[in-house]
C-alpha cells in the first residue's frame, strides 16, 4: 500500500511516516500542501491519503473537496489527521466526504484502525 | 484561577505527552505568572479566539526539546534546527487542540492561530490580555535526568 502524507510541517510528516512504518506501511510519498498533493496525485499511484487540516495555499478541507470532486481520485480513502477536535470541524469534514478523521495525539493502533475503517468506507 | 480553564490544559498536556511521546509528566503547583520571561529556550505560542480570547505558550529547555524531538521522530536533533523547532510548534498545536476540545465540553468554543515558535534564552513574551497568566509547571524524565516544560495561558 502506498500512502500520501500531506502536512505543511516537515516534522509532522516524519512523525506520521514513523507511525505508518510501525504498522507496516513503508511506501510513503509526501506533499507540503493540498496544491502540491493534487499535482502528485495526477502522476503517482496512491492507495491512501492522510492530510492535515490547517495548511497554507490550500486547506485540508479544500484539498478533501477537490479530491472527492475528481472522478479519477475520489475512490482513494482520505483520512484527516488534525489537532482540530471540535465538533463543527469534524462535521464539516464528514459533510465534505472524509472517510475517517483522527484527532492528534494518536497512537499507531488508532491510526491503523482509522485506515481500516477508511478503506471500508471508501470501498462502498 | 478557575479550574474549569486550568484542567483542560493539564489534561491536554498529560494526554499529548503520554500518547505521542510515551512520557508521564508530573505537575507542580500551578501559579500566577509574575513575570514576562519565557521559561525555556524554545517556546511555542498560539493565539486563541472565540467565546474567550487569549494566548497559550509551551516552553521547553533545549535539552527537553531535543529529547521530545528524538522521541517523536527517532532522529537526534541537531541543536535548534528547523525540524526541532517544527516539532515544538506541532506539540504546541496538538496540546492547544486537545485543551480546546476539553473546553468545548465545558461550553467554551475557541479557535487557535497557527503556532509561532520563539527561540532564545531570556525571551520576554507579552500576552496582551487583561487577565493573569496561569503557569503550569510540568516535569518529565529523560535519559539525562529531569526536564521541565511550562504551559502558560491566559483567557479573557
Amino acid at each position: 500500500m502506498r500512502a500520501l502524507v500531506v502536512d505543511d510541517f516537515a516534522t509532522m510528516r516524519k512523525i506520521i511516516k514513523n507511525v505508518l512504518q510501525k504498522i507496516n506501511i513503508t511506501d510513503v510519498i509526501e506533499a507540503e500542501n493540498g496544491v502540491n498533493a493534487l499535482a502528485l496525485l495526477k502522476r503517482e499511484h496512491t492507495d491512501l491519503i492522510i492530510s492535515d487540516w490547517i495548511m497554507p495555499e490550500m486547506t485540508g478541507i479544500d484539498f478533501l473537496k477537490a479530491c472527492k470532486d475528481d472522478e479519477t481520485i475520489k475512490h482513494i480513502p482520505f483520512i484527516m489527521v488534525t489537532a482540530e477536535a471540535q465538533k463543527e470541524c469534524i462535521m464539516e469534514a464528514i459533510k465534505s466526504g472524509v472517510d475517517n478523521y483522527i484527532v492528534k495525539p494518536f497512537t499507531p493502533e488508532k491510526l491503523q484502525g482509522a485506515i481500516e475503517k477508511a478503506r471500508e468506507r471508501a470501498a462502498k | 484561577m478557575d479550574v474549569k480553564y486550568v484542567n483542560p490544559f493539564v489534561a491536554a498536556t498529560r494526554a499529548v505527552f503520554k500518547t505521542m511521546l510515551g512520557i508521564d509528566v508530573s505537575m507542580d503547583k500551578p501559579r500566577i505568572k509574575g513575570d514576562k520571561m519565557a521559561f525555556g529556550d524554545v517556546t511555542g505560542v498560539m493565539g486563541l479566539v472565540g467565546d474567550k480570547k487569549g494566548t497559550v505558550s509551551i516552553s521547553f529547555t533545549q535539552k527537553g526539546a531535543l529529547f521530545a524531538y528524538k522521541t517523536l521522530v527517532g532522529d537526534d536533533g541537531n541543536g535548534m534546527s528547523p525540524e526541532v523547532i517544527d516539532a515544538i510548534g506541532e506539540l504546541t498545536n496538538i496540546i492547544s487542540g486537545q485543551a480546546r476540545k476539553e473546553l468545548e465540553n465545558a461550553g467554551i468554543n475557541l479557535k487557535a492561530s497557527i503556532p509561532t515558535v520563539v527561540v532564545g534564552k531570556e525571551v520576554q513574551l507579552h500576552f496582551v490580555c487583561a487577565f493573569p497568566i496561569v503557569s503550569l509547571p510540568f516535569h518529565f524524565s529523560t535519559d539525562n535526568g529531569q526536564e521541565a516544560v511550562y504551559v502558560d495561558f491566559s483567557l479573557e
